[in-house]
C-alpha cells in the first residue's frame, strides 16, 4: 500500500511533483556546474598563465651568464659553459613530466647583422621531439613569447620547408637596419658567415627588439658551437609555493623522508627544479621568481574567488530547493490531515512523504547533474576553450547536497503539518 | 473608508498573518537578490582587484632615456610619471654604472631599495636590503662567483667616466689616477631567477657618494594599475609632454595580464549569469509553489464578485511588496557577499554600488511578477464553483 | 413578479445530464428549499444560479435578464451586484479577521465601510469576536461569519450551499435563525440541502432527482408558522 500511495501521488500529482523535481534539477545543476567549474579553475588558470612565459631557466652549472638587463655597457654577453642539446629532452622524462608545458633551449651569442652587432639567439619553433618512451611531441619558444606580436611576416616553424634557414629580427633591430620580412640579411659570428631570408620581424617590447632569433641548428652551425645550448626555458604547471616547498628550496636535504615524499610528489616550482637538475647532468634549474611568484599569488586569489561564489551558489541552490520543498509540503497540510484523520500514525505520514520526495530528488538530482556538466562545459569551451575535468570529489558533494538539502527542506515542514489538528486542517484551514 | 487603504489592508495583512508561507518566499527572493548583487559586485570590482594582483608581475611601464640624451633627472621621470592615467602602484629609478671587485667587471644599480619592495615584490632576498650607508645588495649570481656571503665585505672601485676617457686606450686594472674605492659591507643576496642575479645594488646616496655627481636615471620601472588601453594612451601623452623620457610598455606583462584578465573576466561573467538565471528561476518556481496554494482564496474573491484584473492587482502587490523587501535585504547582503570576497580573497575593501539597489530591487520586483502572474491568471481562468469544490 | 426564472435548462458532461430540462419560477422574497439525494443536481443548480456555471442549453433569467449568455465578467458583475453566497465550507480567507473577511465583501462591491461591517457582524452576534482570525472561531461562528458577508451588499437574492452542513444542532438553529430574518425583511432565499429540518424551514420545496425537478410544494406548516412568528 506504501508503495501504491507513493505511485499515485508521483504519478497523479504530476505537475507538482515535477515542478519539485525541476527546481532540485536546477540546483543540483548548478551546484554542479560550480563544484566542477571550481575544482578545475586553478588547472585552468594555471594553464592561462603560461602566456607570461618560462617559469623555470636551466643553466649549465658553472655557467655565469652574464647578461646585461638594459644593454649597459661593461657587461660580458659572452656564456662561458654550456648544456648539451641532447639532454633537452630530457625535460620531458621527470616525474612531473605532464606539467611540463612546453620548453625551448636557447643559444646566445653575439653575431652580426649586416654590419650591426647584435645578439643572435637560437632556439627550437616548433621542433619536433621523438622521446624514448615513444611520446611524441613539438616544443619551442612560440608558446612562451605569447606576448610577442609579429608585425611583419609570420612566426617561424621548423615543420615547414625551408624555414630553418630563416631568421626573425626584433622590431628596433629591424628599424635600426631598415629591414623587412622577405628580405636577406647578413649574418656573420666569428668567421663564419651566411645570408638569410627575414622570415618575421616581432615587436616584445623588451631588449629582445634589439636580437635575433633563429633556429637552433643555424646558430650551432655560424658559431661552432655544435650540440650546444646556453640555456633552457621550461614553462611548468606548478602547485602555489608553500613552507614545505620554500624550506625544501633552501636545501631539500634537511627534509624529513616523509616531508621530502610530498615535496617530491607536489609540483611545486622548486621540486620541478630540482628534478630537472636531477635530468639534465651539470645543470642548475632556476625558478624565474617573477614569473613563478605571481603565479602563485593569482592561482591562490582565483580559486578563493571562485570557492566563495562556488559557496553562495550553493548556499543558493540549497534554500531554493529546501524552500520549495517546505512550500509544497505546507501546501498539502489537507491531505496530511486526512491521513492523520483516518489513523494514520505520524511517523507512516513523514515515512510517505520523505520516500516520495527522496524518488523526486534522485530524479531531479541525476538530470540536474547531467545538466550541469553540460553548464561547465559550457563555461570550459567559452573561456578557457578546453573540456573542464570533472573531478570525482564533486559526485559525492552533490549527491550529499540534494539529499541534505531535501531533507532540510522537508523535515521542518512535515513536523509543523503533523502538529496541527487534523480537524482544524479539514474544515477551515 | 477608502479602497485603497482595504487594500493595502488585505495586503498587509496576507503578508504578517501568514507567516510561514510568506517567510518562505520572501526568503527565496532575498537569496535571489543576494546572488544577483553580490556576483554583480565582485564582477564588476574584479578587474580592478584582479589588476592589483596582477601587478605583482612587476612593472609593466620602464621610463628609458631618450636617444640624445644620457639620463633622465629626478625630475623628468616625476613629470612623465604625473602624466599616467591610472594609479601608479610604484616607481624606482636604476642608475647603472660599471665598476670593478678586485679588478673584475661588475655591473653596480643605484636605486632606491626600499621601493623595490613595490615593484618587484617577487624578489626573494637571503639577508636584508641595505638600510645603512657602505651596504650593498649582492645578485645570486655574482655572490657565487665572487664567494660572498651576508656580512662580507666588498672593495668596490669605480672609474669616473672623465678619467676613463682621459687613459683612453691603457690598462684600466691596478692602480689608476682618479679611481674611487670604497668597501660595502653584504647586507643581503638576491635571488629572482632572472637577469638581477647578475647586478649588485646600493642605495641612491652610496651611489651620488661614489661617483660623486648628481645621479641622472638609466631606467624607471613604474608599477601602473590600469587597463592597455589606459596605458598605451598614457605612453603617447608622455612622449609629447616630456621629451627627455622615452616609455615603454613592457609587453609580456600588459598583454600577458589582458589576456588572463580577460579570461577571468569571462569566467565570473558565465558563472554569474548561470548562477542568476538558475536561481531567478528557483525564486519563481517556488513563489509559483506559494501562490498555486491560494486557487481556492482566489476561487473564493471571484465568488464573492472580484473582477480579474481586481485579484491580480492584490497578487501583484504581495509579490511586489516581497519583491521590495527581498531586493533591499538581497542588496544588502550582496553587499556583504562582494565586502567578504574583498577581504578575504584580495585584502582591500569594496565600494558600495549605489546603482545597484535599484538594479536588484527591479530584477527581484520582475521576478516576482512574473511569478505571480502566470498562477493567477490559471486561477482566475477557472470557474470559482470547480475552485471551491476542488480537493 | 419572479425574480428568477430557469426555463429549460440542461447542463450536460458528456453522457451525464446533471441537469435535465429544469423550469424554475423563484419570485422576489421567496425561501425555497432545493433539496434531494446527492448527485440529483442540487449542486449544479446552485452554480449556475449563483452564476458560477453556465448552462448548456435554456435560459436563465434574473430580473428579466438572460444569465446564460453574459460573458465570464458580465457573471462576476451580476454575482457581485446582486447575489450573497454562503458555503457548507465556509471559504473565509484564513489571514484576515472576521470583520475584514465581510469588508472584503464591500472591497468588491463597492467601498469597504468599517462601521456597516461591524453592524452585520453584531447583527449576526459575532460583534465580540469581529477581531478574530477563522482559525479563532468555531465553526458556527465562522458560518455566521459568512452570513454576515452574504448580507452585507444587500443582495436580491442569498444562495446557501448546504449552510448547516458542518454545523452542530445548536449552530444549525442560530443560523437558521438569521435565515428567519432576513426572510422577513423580504430578501429572497435560496437554500440548497439534504436536511429535512432546513428544508422544512422554508416556504417551498424543490425537489431534484436525476437533473430533473421531482416535485415541489409549498412547505410545511412548520416553515409557513415560522415565519409568521417573526412577522
Amino acid at each position: 500500500m506504501f508503495f501504491r500511495m507513493i505511485k499515485g501521488v508521483l504519478l497523479r500529482q504530476k505537475g507538482k511533483m515535477a515542478m519539485i523535481a525541476f527546481t532540485i534539477a536546477l540546483g543540483a545543476s548548478l551546484a554542479t556546474a560550480m563544484l566542477a567549474v571550481m575544482f578545475d579553475v586553478g588547472d585552468k588558470v594555471n594553464q592561462e598563465l603560461k602566456t607570461y612565459g618560462a617559469n623555470i631557466t636551466v643553466v649549465a652549472k658553472e655557467a655565469s651568464v652574464v647578461d646585461s638587463l638594459y644593454e649597459v655597457d661593461g657587461a660580458s654577453s659572452i656564456p662561458t659553459s654550456y648544456l648539451k642539446e641532447a639532454d633537452v629532452a630530457n625535460v620531458k622524462k621527470i616525474f612531473w613530466a605532464f606539467n611540463i608545458v612546453d620548453f625551448a633551449p636557447l643559444l646566445q651569442t653575439s653575431a652580426s647583422i649586416n654590419g650591426t652587432d647584435a645578439v643572435l639567439v637560437g632556439t627550437w619553433f616548433g621542433h619536433h621531439l621523438s622521446l624514448d618512451t615513444g611520446e611524441e611531441l613539438d616544443a619551442g619558444i612560440v608558446s612562451m613569447r605569447s606576448w610577442w606580436s609579429v608585425e611583419d611576416g609570420a612566426w617561424l616553424d621548423e615543420t615547414k620547408e625551408g624555414d630553418v634557414d630563416r631568421v626573425m629580427v626584433g622590431a628596433a633591430l629591424a628599424q635600426t637596419l631598415g629591414v623587412k620580412a622577405g628580405d636577406t640579411v647578413k649574418l656573420s659570428c666569428g668567421k663564419k658567415s651566411g645570408e638569410y631570408e627575414v622570415a618575421g620581424v616581432f615587436s616584445a617590447g623588451g631588449d629582445e627588439d634589439n636580437q635575433v632569433f633563429a633556429p637552433l641548428s643555424l646558430v650551432q652551425g655560424l658559431s661552432g658551437e655544435k650540440g650546444l645550448i646556453t640555456s633552457i626555458e621550461v614553462s611548468a604547471l606548478t602547485t602555489p609555493d608553500n613552507e614545505l616547498s620554500r624550506q625544501a628550496a633552501k636545501d631539500p636535504s634537511k627534509l624529513t623522508v616523509a616531508q621530502y615524499e610530498t615535496w617530491y610528489c607536489t609540483a611545486y616550482v622548486s621540486s620541478i627544479c630540482y628534478q630537472l637538475q636531477e635530468a639534465i647532468p651539470d645543470a642548475v634549474a632556476k625558478a624565474v621568481r617573477q614569473v613563478a611568484e605571481s603565479e602563485g599569488a593569482i592561482l591562490d586569489k582565483t580559486q578563493l574567488l571562485m570557492i566563495l561564489i562556488t559557496i553562495l551558489a550553493l548556499i543558493g541552490s540549497a534554500l531554493g530547493i529546501s524552500n520549495l520543498i517546505t512550500a509544497s509540503v505546507m501546501e498539502r497540510s489537507q491531505e496530511i490531515g486526512l491521513l492523520k484523520a483516518i489513523g494514520a500514525h505520524d511517523r507512516a505520514i513523514s515515512g510517505l512523504l520523505l520516500a516520495e520526495l527522496i524518488i523526486v530528488a534522485i530524479l531531479g538530482g541525476a538530470v540536474g547533474f547531467g545538466v550541469g556538466y553540460g553548464f561547465a562545459q559550457v563555461i570550459g569551451y567559452t573561456v578557457f576553450s578546453s573540456s573542464i575535468n570533472l573531478s570525482p570529489m564533486v559526485i559525492p558533494l552533490v549527491v550529499t547536497l540534494v539529499i541534505l538539502v531535501t531533507l532540510a527542506g522537508s523535515i521542518p515542514a512535515i513536523r509543523t503539518v503533523l502538529r496541527l489538528d487534523p480537524a482544524e486542517v479539514l474544515h477551515g484551514r | 473608508m477608502k479602497k485603497s487603504s482595504m487594500y493595502l489592508r488585505m495586503i498587509t495583512a496576507s503578508l504578517a498573518r501568514r507567516k510561514s508561507r510568506m517567510l518562505v518566499a520572501l526568503l527565496a527572493v532575498t537569496v535571489g537578490s543576494t546572488i544577483l548583487a553580490g556576483l554583480v559586485m565582485v564582477y564588476y570590482d574584479m578587474p580592478r582587484q584582479m589588476g592589483e594582483q596582477f601587478l605583482a608581475y612587476g612593472a609593466n611601464m620602464i621610463f628609458v632615456p631618450s636617444s640624445d640624451s644620457d639620463g633622465m633627472t629626478s625630475e623628468e621621470i616625476e613629470q612623465a610619471a604625473s602624466e599616467i592615467d591610472g594609479s601608479v602602484e610604484g616607481v624606482i629609478s636604476y642608475c647603472y654604472e660599471s665598476a670593478t671587485i678586485n679588478d673584475a667587471p661588475i655591473v653596480i644599480a643605484g636605486c632606491d631599495l626600499n621601493a623595490t619592495l613595490e615593484t618587484s615584490p617577487y624578489w626573494q632576498i637571503d639577508g636584508a636590503l641595505p638600510q645603512a650607508e657602505g651596504e650593498i645588495l649582492v645578485g645570486l649570481n655574482q655572490a657565487d662567483f665572487f664567494s660572498l656571503q651576508v656580512g662580507d665585505t666588498v672593495p668596490v672601485s669605480y672609474i669616473p667616466a672623465d678619467v676613463k676617457a682621459a687613459v683612453e686606450g691603457e690598462n684600466l686594472n691596478g692602480d689608476v689616477e682618479g679611481k674611487v674605492l670604497k668597501e660595502f659591507t653584504v647586507s643581503g643576496i638576491l635571488d629572482t631567477g632572472s637577469t638581477e642575479e647578475d647586478y649588485f645594488f646600493i642605495s641612491e646616496e652610496d651611489m651620488a657618494g661614489l661617483t660623486g655627481e648628481t645621479l641622472t636615471y638609466d631606467v624607471t620601472e613604474l608599477r601602473v594599475n590600469a587597463d592597455a588601453d589606459a596605458l598605451a594612451a598614457s605612453v603617447e601623452r608622455i612622449e609629447q609632454a616630456v621629451p627627455g623620457v622615452t616609455p615603454q610598455l613592457v609587453k609580456r606583462i600588459t598583454e600577458s595580464q589582458t589576456t588572463v584578465l580577460s579570461k577571468l573576466s569571462a569566467l565570473v561573467l558565465l558563472v554569474t549569469i548561470i548562477t542568476l538565471a538558475l536561481t531567478m528561476i528557483c525564486v519563481a518556481t517556488t513563489m509559483t509553489a506559494v501562490v498555486t496554494e491560494r486557487r481556492r482564496e482566489i476561487g473564493l474573491r471571484k465568488a464573492l464578485g472580484a473582477s480579474d484584473k481586481s485579484i491580480m492587482l492584490e497578487f501583484m502587490g504581495e509579490g511586489l511588496m516581497l519583491g521590495l523587501i527581498g531586493g533591499l535585504l538581497g542588496s544588502v547582503l550582496g553587499f556583504g557577499f562582494a565586502y567578504l570576497v574583498s577581504t578575504n580573497v584580495f585584502n582591500s575593501t569594496i565600494t558600495f554600488l549605489p546603482a545597484l539597489v535599484p538594479v536588484t530591487v527591479l530584477a527581484a520586483l520582475a521576478v516576482t511578477a512574473l511569478a505571480c502572474v502566470m498562477p493567477v491568471r490559471n486561477a482566475t481562468k477557472v470557474d470559482p464553483a470547480l475552485v471551491l469544490k476542488g480537493e | 413578479m419572479s425574480l428568477l426564472e430557469l426555463k429549460h435548462v440542461y447542463k450536460i458532461y458528456g453522457d451525464l445530464h446533471a441537469l435535465d430540462d429544469v423550469n424554475l419560477t423563484i419570485d422576489e422574497g421567496e425561501w425555497v428549499a432545493i433539496m434531494g439525494p446527492s448527485g440529483s443536481g442540487k449542486s449544479t443548480v446552485m452554480n449556475i444560479i449563483g452564476c458560477m456555471d453556465k448552462p448548456t442549453k435554456g435560459e436563465v433569467l434574473l430580473d428579466g435578464k438572460d444569465i446564460s449568455k453574459e460573458t465570464s465578467q458580465g457573471l462576476t458583475d451580476i454575482r457581485r451586484d446582486k447575489i450573497g453566497l454562503i458555503f457548507q465550507q465556509f471559504h473565509l480567507i484564513n489571514y484576515l479577521t472576521a470583520l475584514e473577511n465581510v469588508m472584503v465583501a464591500q472591497y468588491y462591491h463597492s467601498m469597504p465601510d468599517e462601521a456597516e461591517a461591524m453592524e452585520a457582524l453584531e447583527r449576526v452576534g459575532l460583534a465580540d469576536r469581529a477581531h478574530h482570525l477563522p482559525s479563532q472561531l468555531s465553526g458556527g461562528e465562522q458560518q455566521r461569519v459568512c452570513v454576515a458577508r452574504a448580507l452585507i451588499n444587500h443582495p436580491e437574492l442569498i444562495l446557501a450551499d448546504e449552510p448547516t452542513g458542518n454545523l452542530d444542532e445548536t449552530n444549525e438553529r442560530i443560523v437558521l435563525d438569521l435565515f428567519r430574518q432576513l426572510h422577513a425583511e423580504g430578501t429572497t432565499l435560496i437554500v440548497v440541502t439534504h436536511d429535512a429540518e432546513v428544508g422544512a424551514s422554508a416556504e417551498r420545496v424543490i425537489t431534484l432527482e436525476y437533473g430533473k425537478v421531482t416535485s415541489e410544494n409549498g412547505g410545511t406548516e412548520f416553515g409557513k408558522a415560522a415565519r409568521k412568528d417573526v412577522i
